[in-house]
């Protein structure tokens, strides 16, 4: 098979690739300058007055190490926001994966009655709309105490990520072979050691795959954290709608840039595992 | 056999106990409230008044068919367009050519973008004083912003559609990248040495090959732009709507009759969404046992 | 006799004094230092709208700085995309039956009908305005202080700052001289410039838009004094028609025909900076200015009023009736009307979007004095005429003709 592409449909895919990152290109330059107004392309002045707004970088003149930590030390928003986020974030990914463990196994390997059922209901949160359940969770968070509260907030994060973890993880299953922890155990291995050296190694990479899932999923929820936060938990994503809104488009940009750096930090560690060689996007066909 | 089935009850409860109070619960208080049942302010009726209301009455009729109706071409808009550009670019991408390492990465940096700074990108590069409109200008095709077309914030959903389409298609890609390499090229060469073409190899070889991925993505993407809040709130126009934009709008107003038809707007959401999914389901198994 | 009268004098002295010890300065709290010490070492926790970075600077630095080195009490800002969206959350914490303490928020920042919303529901802590040590510079005898959107504020609320309703331009593309000075002139400028003018669609966020509409009212029906008292049923139906009927004429003419209209200062600001539309609203007295600053707007904006009817308004500080920290609300409530602090508010290098709270003639200390006098003089070219503003300030009306013209507007004009 000719495995060389056609000139036009590489010229194709370049330009493509290049309408797909100009939105990366126009977060740049709107954040490091100031006054790009219309019909400007390359900016008039360039500036870092959008960091120094948001309190990241001292005021011109005043720019010493110290005076960076000062800055940040005195807690502004975005390093508030940024701190409530991945805090949140690695919580709901760590006690999601815990708890779907045992189940994505029992999925995976098992057959049994209403395994359908239970799939269907554990799936169900991808399907439905996070708005029709979290109107109505909100005045019974309020009356429990919850609102407000970190608690709260891990707690209806992990309602969106549930449904991932358990599909990918029961994927990963789905292609495992129990036979070497039975071997592993006739080898007079016990149960904990055959867990962290065998079934550990095995599942690690689909375990990677669902837990990047989780903190992105976690990492991006607007409604929920809003309604159930009361304002008083403030993450990433609040802060970035709430700039959108606010016209300053240098601000917006700059808080977008802090808020995706995670994200492409994440997709560098997983083109890695997911670009085809794992079963856990695969997995996805057999359900 | 019983400690068998203990095991399996145990493993399974803590997820499901989460989604059943949680998702389920929530969406039952929602269902109640929605339905008038009120009684922190002391109300026990039950009647369908806040459904009647936000579908039938000549305040809201108008908003809510036009919301419902956008909101079907915007699901199925960016459902299909998201899944044919991603499926032409895997396609294309599996071949080798210069720089492919680095556009792979490009078409799958969007995953894990959240919606809400694609949305804001769309902005930025799509208005009618944005990227594209300026580069426009220096090129001397358009004079003032108001020449550009409106992409972005218009009435038909298309900068609501061009987000989700940006990001899903990411989705799409990667599922087809690693579907086409487990599959390998061992039946299209089959094909093409039985005296297959292109589109014959497509249409009939990989086509029915990646369908159930594709099948089982489509079904998340379409669900999740059709209730999403996000990306409308920034990208849309006030009138008409998509109805998540709408009910979270009910549901803030002080006018506790107004929550309740924000609540009932909800449901009605998710509703839809479920029949479609259904429908959706049907066609294809009964397309599948015809094949 | 005599032992007689000096015990009726005696009791009615104690009486007196009695009553004076016991004035409360509010509810729950005797003397202000006992609000200080429960303020001490706490948190205040401020709801307002978050959409101008510039506001929430100055409220971080002004506030936040002061309220922790000479008071011991932590800020804690949330910004809010509008301020209903407080008023629904203490409605929320009401209907889940959360009392006492137990609330989240402890200042909102309100006025007109959220505060009328909150208030005829008892939803507010107070009485506690009159008792603040600097509520001595607000003009408490002054209907527009204490009337809010024509209903009484009886302490229930305490001011912040002020706002007028007026228009920018761009110096750059259009000259002073040439900007309409009435509806009436606006219509016709509206006619030989099509396509480059919109206005804020009045609704959730745009209350600017509900303004811009209402001051319409006044001037098709010969004047606001008429509309001022409580809500007239009859006088709106007689005027509300001709509105819309204006409304309507203009949309042919209007950025993207009338198809649509810019939700909020946003997207007001984005339209004017980026050439799309040539006229913007500010209600800053410092006209362009903070705007300019912020770089929002381009530096040559400017601005200028019409004539008559231009809004104005004071906005204020409340407290919810379940506030966590009453006493730390109290303390804050009072620093906003230092003079100092009200005159930095003005002062164009602090960015900050509105006017005075305070009535700069009750101020008498030096300090104070001066710090007011300096801003004043530097109000700078941005800003329009300040006797032209004078000239064209009337108050804003009852509360109901708020929610009428929103819903009126979106089934008349934008439906149409």
């Amino acid at each position: 098979m000719n495995n060389n592409l056609k000139k036009i449909n590489i010229y194709a895919i370049y330009l493509g690739a290049f309408i797909l990152i100009l939105p990366l290109i126009a977060f740049f330059i709107n954040a490091f300058s100031f006054r790009w107004f219309y019909p400007q392309i390359i900016p008039k002045e360039l500036s870092l007055q959008a960091w120094v707004r948001l309190k990241l970088i001292p005021k011109p003149g005043q720019r010493t190490f110290e005076s960076f930590l000062d800055l940040w030390a005195s807690n502004p928003t975005v390093i508030k926001a940024l701190i409530n986020s991945l805090t949140i974030g690695f919580i709901v990914t760590v006690v999601s994966i815990i708890i779907a463990l045992p189940a994505a196994r029992v999925l995976g390997l098992l057959n049994f009655r209403f395994k359908k059922l239970i799939i269907f209901i554990m799936v169900s949160p991808t399907i439905l709309p996070p708005i029709a359940f979290v109107l109505g969770l909100n005045i019974n968070f309020i009356s429990l105490g919850f609102s407000g509260s970190f608690f709260g907030v891990c707690l209806v994060h992990l309602v969106p990520i549930m449904p991932y973890v358990v599909l990918t993880m029961t994927g990963i299953f789905a292609n495992y072979n129990p036979d070497f922890e039975h071997q592993a155990r006739t080898l007079g291995a016990n149960k904990t050691k055959t867990f962290f050296l065998i079934t550990l190694p095995a599942i690690a990479p689909g375990m990677v795959v669902a837990a990047l899932f989780a903190f992105l999923v976690s990492w991006s929820q607007y409604l929920l954290t809003f309604l159930i936060g009361a304002g008083k938990i403030m993450t990433l994503p609040l802060l970035v709608f709430s700039t959108a809104s606010s016209g300053n488009p240098a601000l917006t940009a700059a808080i977008s840039i802090i808020f995706i750096f995670p994200a492409i930090l994440i997709l560098f560690f997983t083109s890695k595992f997911v670009s085809g060689e794992s079963g856990a996007t695969s997995g996805f066909g057999k359900i | 056999m019983g400690g068998e089935r203990l095991k399996i009850i145990l493993s399974l409860t803590p997820p499901l106990l989460i989604i059943i109070t949680l998702f389920f619960g929530g969406i039952f208080y929602g269902l109640l409230q929605s339905l008038g049942y009120q009684p922190a302010i002391g109300k026990y009726d039950i009647n369908f008044s806040a459904y009647y209301n936000v579908m039938f009455s000549e305040r809201y009729a108008r908003l809510f068919w036009t919301g419902l109706g956008l909101n079907l071409w915007v699901s199925f808009a960016s459902t299909f367009l998201a899944a044919v550009f991603a499926l032409f670019a895997a396609l294309a991408i599996r071949k080798t050519f210069f720089a492919k390492t680095i556009c792979n990465f490009i078409y799958s940096l969007n995953l894990p973008m959240p919606h809400l700074v694609v949305a804001v990108g769309m902005i930025f590069v799509f208005s009618q004083s944005g990227l594209l409109a300026r580069f426009a200008s220096q090129l001397g095709f358009i004079n003032s912003p108001g020449e550009f077309p409106v992409l972005v914030r218009d009435k038909y959903g298309f900068g609501i559609i061009l987000a989700y389409i940006w990001k899903e298609a990411a989705f799409f890609f990667i599922i087809l990248m690693s579907v086409l390499q487990s599959l390998g090229e061992n039946f299209e060469e089959l094909a093409q040495s039985l005296g297959a073409n292109k589109w014959q190899r497509f249409r009939y070889v990989i086509l029915p090959l990646v369908m159930p991925n594709l099948f089982s993505a489509s079904i998340i993407v379409f669900a999740f732009s059709f209730g999403a809040y996000e990306v409308p709130a920034l990208l849309g126009v006030i009138y008409p709507q998509m109805l998540p934009v709408m009910a979270f709008e009910f549901f803030l107003n002080p006018d506790l009759n107004a929550r309740s038809e924000g609540m009932a707007l909800s449901i009605i959401i998710a509703l839809i969404v479920m029949i479609l999914v259904i429908i959706y389901f049907w066609l294809t198994q009964a397309k599948i046992r015809k094949d | 006799m005599k032992m007689k009268i000096k015990f009726i004098t005696l009791a009615i002295i104690s009486l007196f004094f009695s009553k004076l010890v016991s004035a409360e300065t509010a509810p729950g709290f005797g003397s202000w230092d006992d609000v200080l010490k429960a303020a001490d070492g706490g948190q205040v926790n401020v709801y307002m709208w978050g959409g101008s970075d510039a506001i929430n600077g100055f409220v971080d630095d002004f506030y936040g700085v002061p309220l922790k080195e000479k008071y011991n009490i932590t800020l804690n800002r949330v910004p809010l995309k509008g301020t209903v969206d407080a008023v629904n959350q203490v409605l929320s914490e009401k209907e889940a039956g959360v009392t006492g303490d137990g609330g989240n928020i402890d200042l909102i920042w309100i006025n007109g009908e959220n505060f009328w919303t909150l208030k005829q529901a008892q939803l507010l802590y107070g009485p506690f305005a009159a008792g603040l040590p600097n509520s001595e510079f607000v003009a408490w005898d002054n209907p527009a202080v204490n009337l809010d959107f024509g209903r009484p504020v009886d302490g229930m609320e305490s001011p912040w700052s002020s706002a007028q309703f007026h228009f920018m331009y761009d110096s750059a593309r259009n000259n002073y001289d040439d900007m309409p000075r009435s509806y009436a002139e606006l219509s016709d400028w509206i006619a030989e410039n099509p396509g480059r003018f919109t206005y804020i669609r009045p609704g959730k966020g745009g209350f600017v838009g509900t303004r811009f509409v209402k001051q319409i009212f006044f001037e098709l029906s010969g004047g606001q004094e008429q509309w001022v008292g409580p809500f007239n049923q009859a006088l709106y139906d007689q005027w509300a028609p001709k509105v819309w009927e204006l409304l309507n004429s203009w949309e042919k003419d209007l950025w993207r025909s009338g198809d649509t209209y810019p939700k909020d200062n946003a997207e007001m600001h984005s339209l004017f900076a980026n050439g799309e539309v040539d006229l913007d609203f500010t209600q800053s007295p410092r006209g362009a200015g903070p705007t300019n600053t912020a770089g929002t707007t381009p530096p040559t904006s400017r601005a200028f009023a019409f004539y008559e009817n231009m809004i104005g308004d004071f906005n204020y500080w409340a407290i919810p009736y379940n506030a966590p920290n009453k006493a730390a609300a109290l303390v804050y409530a009072n620093l906003v009307l230092e003079p100092e602090l009200q005159a930095a508010q003005v002062q164009p290098a602090n960015g900050f979007c509105c006017g005075w709270g305070i009535s700069t003639a009750k101020v008498s200390d030096a300090a104070g004095k001066a710090a007011i006098a300096d801003a004043q003089n530097n109000l700078g070219d941005a800003a329009e005429d300040q006797n032209i503003l004078a000239k064209a300030l009337v108050s804003d009306i009852a509360a109901e003709y708020q929610d009428l013209i929103e819903a009126d507007w979106e089934a008349n004009v934008l439906l149409k």
